[in-house]
């Protein structure tokens, strides 16, 4: 269970940058995950290529791709246009994944997906040494994403979300910023697809559609969208929830996680990482007192 | 040497023309004021200028480039930087956030992912001195929206200057100010431009009159009349159809 959260960490940080740091409310952020997560499948099942450092960078380099067609086209528009499109992206591509049963699997789902191999002589995967893996992925991700949003790239991306007609007449090619942010944001999740395709050993067509993009975006909004460790919490949250919810009553879980919808949408503006911050700096300015 | 030069444009909505064919230029170093009762077509113009609205017609020539359809980071790139009537702040961000997002802006237009904007030291000594100018630097980590309005109104100007501009926009820069405020905030303006090369519109007449060396006055999309104070204080339409007659 815990290498899913970190998994889903990883997809929930990369959603994070483009709708809590620019302010992209985006519902197809799935496409990618699904996208890399199908394509290393199809690598590993079809294709019989197994190497880690083929399978995972070609993946989310398919993912990068995704993200360069889908971002050109959604961000023509903006606000719930934007939301729109992204979200039949998600949806399109999932209905190609039904559709094309020979590759795909259809609504079976691509099965059969193992671990790459590390390229390590006489090593084997176990469930503890791929969570290591993960994590280390993770902690790669998690830095490469705090450098960026600590760029002057990344502080020009909250700019954008604050007022962006103001960051244009301030000299900042808004739409370049909007779009370099969502093919980064595509790539992260990318990397959390080719990872998931290998945990779970199958992909099905809902990784690609809306339910998966709304469970991230639920993690962001949780754990604190604009923060990077909030949503890690965030995937903490809903992924013990989801594994306790299904032990109790597996059927009911979308119900369940569509409350939680409304309850935060309603209660916790900023999340709990917005509340986290605030008790760190309370403690820190006591440290310092 | 002119800066900027403007070439018949126009700007219609649908049937609506709002401004006709407007043609002037700005000199290098000199202070223009545009006037005009409400719905003159001011903020319109601006918006052209500034390239927040599409021109439909005519062309805009600034450092003899022409500008019609560049983007508004383009035109600032190019030295072009204007401010807005209605405050157009990041007010969730600090007041230092303000200023570093728009030094970062004028200064490095390039993607820089992973250098911390922390070692951008000039751009912090660059916020730091406009902040002590504006006698704001004790307030640099409040976010925007904690600030008096007139602060406020004072930031969003700064926010133009920052990109040391060849040419500087304000749009009613005193909107909504009280008399007493609008006294300090010229002074403080008059301080922070130097000799920028300024266009500015404002409903307020002290202010015009005491900070530009030619006026222009607009009328429903035309313009009627220009030249220097005392003339437009003279000219008979100008006190006909703006001032009501009275004189100023």
């Amino acid at each position: 269970m815990l290498t899913k959260v970190v998994i889903f960490a990883i997809f929930a940080i990369s959603l994070d940058l483009i709708l809590g740091y620019t302010g992209l409310l985006s519902l197809g952020h799935a496409a990618f995950f699904g996208v890399a997560g199908y394509v290393s499948g199809i690598f590993m099942v079809h294709l019989n290529v197994k190497s880690v450092w083929l399978v995972v960078p070609l993946s989310v380099l398919a993912a990068g791709i995704a993200a360069v067609v889908i971002g050109y086209l959604a961000l023509r528009v903006s606000g719930v246009y934007f939301l729109l499109i992204t979200l039949a992206f998600g949806q399109m591509l999932s209905i190609i994944a039904i559709r094309w049963r020979k590759i795909t699997g259809g609504t079976n789902g691509l099965i059969d997906i193992s671990c790459p191999d590390l390229g390590l002589p006489g090593f084997t995967w176990t469930s503890l040494s791929f969570y290591y893996f993960v994590f280390l992925c993770f902690v790669i991700c998690f830095f490469l994403l705090y450098r960026i949003v600590n760029s002057p790239f990344g502080r020009a991306l909250v700019g954008i979300r604050e007022n962006e007609p103001r960051m244009q007449s301030l000299g900042i090619d808004t739409w370049a910023h909007k779009y370099v942010a969502f093919i980064i944001a595509g790539l992260f999740a990318g990397v959390s697809g080719a990872l998931f395709a290998s945990f779970y050993g199958i992909m099905v067509p809902e990784h690609l559609g809306i339910m998966t993009s709304a469970t991230a975006m639920l993690m962001v909004v949780i754990g604190g969208p604009g923060t990077l460790f909030g949503p890690v919490i965030g995937s903490l949250i809903i992924i013990m929830l989801e594994h306790y919810a299904g032990i109790y009553d597996p059927k009911r879980w979308p119900l369940f996680l569509g409350c939680m919808f409304v309850i935060c949408a309603i209660f916790l503006h900023g999340g709990l990482g917005m509340y986290l911050t605030k008790l760190w700096r309370k403690r820190r300015s006591c440290i310092w007192l | 040497m002119a800066i900027m030069t403007l070439e018949g444009v126009s700007k219609s909505f649908g049937g609506l023309q709002v401004l006709a064919g407007i043609s002037f230029s700005i000199e290098s170093g000199r202070k223009l004021a545009i006037i005009g009762p409400n719905g003159a077509g001011k903020t319109t113009l601006f918006n052209v200028l500034g390239g927040q609205l599409p021109a439909s017609g005519g062309r805009i020539r600034f450092m003899d480039q022409d500008i019609t359809h560049l983007s508004p980071s383009r035109r600032l790139h190019l030295g072009l930087a204007r401010s807005f009537q209605i405050n157009s702040l990041f007010p969730g961000l600090t007041l230092l956030d303000n200023m570093l997002l728009a030094l970062h802006g004028a200064r490095y237009p390039h993607f820089r992912f992973f250098r911390s904007m922390k070692s951008r030291g000039d751009l912090y000594s660059g916020a730091e001195q406009i902040m002590r100018s504006l006698a704001l630097l004790e307030m640099s980590d409040s976010p925007v929206s904690s600030l008096s309005y007139g602060d406020q109104r004072l930031l969003e100007v700064a926010l133009g200057l920052a990109s040391e501009p060849r040419l500087l926009i304000l749009d009613e820069p005193t909107a909504g100010l009280s008399t007493a405020e609008a006294v300090n905030f010229e002074k403080t303006i008059r301080q922070l431009l130097g000799d920028a090369t300024l266009l500015f519109c404002a409903h307020d007449m002290d202010l015009v009159f005491n900070l530009a060396e030619r006026i222009l006055v607009l009328y429903y999309g035309k313009l009627i009349a220009e030249g220097r104070p005392e003339e437009i204080r003279a000219n008979s339409r100008v006190k006909e159809i703006y001032l009501g007659g009275r004189g100023v």
